[in-house]
């Protein structure tokens, strides 16, 4: 029944057009109660009682009651009409924007006697600058989020995170250009429907800090959710253009798939794998290049994709993929770094040893000349038939100490010397067996037992065979010594990502972490009569050849020694 | 008997090889660096030379050539502390490269095969 002062005035046909409206409208007495109300406000409000005879706070939800906040009672004084804006969640728990305005309607002498309050709703307008400012959130952290894996994971979390883009699933392709194929790198989403509601009731709550559930979700994170671990088995070739994906990635345009099952124009492996009826891939484009592909859809709430979130999610994947650039470049910098050092560190190690290199020839040589001339005296001493018992073994002690020295002097003088190394094709196998049958004398009348574990598919290495010779009959000699009393010398090659592999391995004593740390190190030694240039030397050696030595040992268990060639 | 030219610049190593070398019943002469050398085989010509090689004023692979370019078939021994200098071509154009020890084995032995015995 339309209220006196509306029908005094322009009678019936007003009810049909404030009822038309999209807006509520409702008339509120001076003591703020409702008295009419239009259909629309309870629809809006998703009232399930009749508004007229509330009091206005309690149907509009408006937590205020005192002069300055509530707009109806600020008419009331002012005798001015207002705006005024409420957010507010109605009893079915959705969210609402509200405009209202308020106008006063006076009598004759210009007194208040009604107020007329019309509402619109403006939640969807609103909801799209919430998105935008989200948006635009997102960009800053994922500019700041240089950390791959996290930054993908970001990215993913933003796709599925409700208010932003609130998609239910998400999956993030990436573009491998050496194996040509688009592969899935991570996916973010419940995996049944209780885990989805789940996590959108845990959504509404934090509705507002975006950075909150962000970091939830980081904590949160689990590669061995069955969505991530399915993803992680996809992979198509890029000539493939009839998969949605490797379309998206060739067209660099967004393709919003509403009928993936039924479309005879595509190919089904991908289709089939996401499992879902409609989806979305956007690319994530750089430099006019697609370097990936995020699919998102709608699994659980079958809500379907509009254009409008195609949209946005293309806006989101522009800056996601800026933001993959940055960290890729960040990742391959760090690389980088790390091969400089290493790459100091050999140059170290080599200008090292050729500090030591010369200023041990200097010292070898001088050394060696005056105990040439000591040993050779003593020598003829020893020799001569007149001496006494006490001075021929004098001179024999001389004689046994001067030519242990020249030996010491002769391994010196061979680390120091320059090696022009000349290198040829050789098989590995043939030096190793060469090598082990000059060992034959140290394996201590078998109380050592050889174990050869050859791979005879092993391919020809171009080496200085000599040289690495060389390094064998060193480690290998190391290896018997450290197993004094007896033991298994294992010998084994093996091809493993461009290097053939050799692996001495010993059954003997084992190393502490300490000696481990300087066994390379020229002139260190663990031996009585050691020189400490073995190990030295056949590093030296194997670095020419472009290779490596590692090294691993465990006491009383024993060590084994990997060199690791280049083919 | 067989005479050998000794050159060597370290004077108590130069007595060593003199000695024993004597005992092995050769006839010595000796010069303290290369230049020496090449006058000393103007004056008289020997059988055999074992040369050092890093000396002062001329080292034995400049000597070397000198004495090959008047006397092709004089046999030499290197006798020296170095093995590098095995890189060097003209060491070559010597009979033998031995790298000096206190065993005079090696030399004594090496000599014996070049000249034989007195």
């Amino acid at each position: 029944m339309l209220p006196h002062i509306l029908k005094d005035k322009v009678g019936n046909s007003l009810n049909i057009i404030v009822n038309a409206l999209d807006a509520g409208f409702a008339v509120l007495d001076k003591d703020l109660n409702i008295i009419w109300a239009n259909e629309r406000l309870p629809v809006m409000f998703n009232l399930e009682y009749d508004p007229v005879g509330k009091i206005c706070r309690d149907v509009y939800k408006c937590e205020c009651n005192d002069n300055k906040t509530c707009s109806v009672l600020q008419v009331l004084s002012s005798g001015k009409k207002q705006f005024s804006e409420t957010q507010l969640i109605t009893e079915r728990g959705e969210r609402r924007y509200i405009q209202n305005i308020t106008t006063p309607v006076k009598d004759e002498k210009n007194n208040i006697t009604h107020l007329l309050k019309l509402s619109i709703n403006v939640t969807a307008q609103e909801e799209k600058i919430h998105q935008l400012s989200l948006l635009r959130k997102l960009a800053e952290l994922m500019e700041g989020t240089l950390q791959i894996d996290r930054l993908l994971h970001l990215i993913l979390t933003c796709v599925t995170a409700g208010t932003a883009l609130g998609f239910n699933r998400a999956r993030l392709f990436l573009v491998d250009k050496e194996r040509d194929i688009v592969y899935g790198k991570m996916a973010v989403g419940p995996s049944s429907m209780e885990d989805a509601n789940r996590i959108w009731s845990e959504i509404v709550k934090k509705y507002e800090k975006l950075e909150d559930l962000i970091k939830a979700s980081e904590d949160n994170y689990r590669d061995d959710t069955p969505l991530h671990m399915i993803t992680r088995l996809m992979a198509y070739s890029l000539s493939d253009v009839r998969e949605i994906v490797v379309a998206c990635i060739k067209e660099k345009r967004s393709i919003l798939e509403k009928n993936a099952f039924s479309n005879p124009d595509i190919n089904k492996n991908f289709v089939n794998m996401i499992d879902a009826r409609e989806f979305v891939c956007v690319p994530l484009v750089v430099k006019d290049e697609a370097i990936g592909v995020i699919c998102a859809d709608n699994y659980y709430s079958q809500k379907p994709i509009m254009e409008e979130h195609v949209q946005l999610l293309s806006t989101f994947a522009n800056h996601a993929a800026l933001a993959i650039e940055n960290a890729e470049a960040y990742k391959k910098l760090g690389e980088k770094v790390v091969q400089l050092k290493e790459t100091q560190e050999r140059l170290i190690r080599s200008e090292r040893l050729a500090v030591i290199g010369n200023m041990a020839a200097y010292i070898a040589h001088e050394i060696r000349n005056p105990l040439v001339t000591i040993g050779g005296f003593a020598r003829t001493i020893l020799r001569a038939s007149n001496q006494g018992e006490q001075i021929r073994h004098g001179a024999g002690i001389i004689v046994e100490e001067v030519s242990r020295l020249e030996k010491i002097l002769a391994n010196i003088m061979d680390f120091s010397k320059p090696v022009e190394s000349v290198k040829v094709s050789s098989p590995i196998n043939e030096i190793l067996e060469n090598t082990c049958s000059l060992m034959e004398p140290y394996f201590k009348n078998g109380r050592i037992k050889l174990a050869r574990k050859f791979n005879a598919m092993i391919p020809k290495i171009v080496i200085d065979p000599t040289q690495i010779k060389q390094v064998f009959l060193n480690l290998m000699k190391n290896a018997v010594e450290s197993m004094p009393g007896g033991g298994t010398l294992t010998i084994e090659t093996v091809v493993e990502d461009g290097h053939v592999i050799i692996k001495i391995t010993d059954t003997g004593e084992g190393m502490t972490a300490e000696i481990m740390q300087n066994i390379f190190v020229p002139f260190f030694t663990t031996k009585v009569d050691g020189t400490g240039v073995g190990l030295a030397v056949s590093q030296k050696i194997v670095d020419d050849h472009g290779g490596f030595i590692k090294v691993k040992s465990s006491l009383q268990e024993g060590t084994t020694f990997s060199i690791y060639l280049p083919i | 008997m067989k005479t050998i030219l000794l050159v060597e610049d370290d004077k108590n190593q130069l007595l060593l090889y003199k000695q024993e070398l004597s005992l092995e019943g050769y006839s010595i002469i000796t010069a303290h660096d290369g230049m020496e050398a090449v006058k000393q085989i103007k004056e008289e010509l020997p059988d055999l030379i074992v040369m050092d090689i890093n000396m002062p004023k001329m080292n034995g692979i400049e000597s070397i050539g000198r004495i090959l370019a008047e006397h092709k078939k004089i046999p030499i021994i290197i006798n020296t502390a170095y093995s590098s200098y095995k890189d060097d071509f003209m060491s070559w154009s010597a009979d033998a490269y031995i790298i000096k020890s206190s065993d005079l084995t090696e030399l004594k032995d090496k000599i014996k095969e070049l000249i034989g015995k007195v």
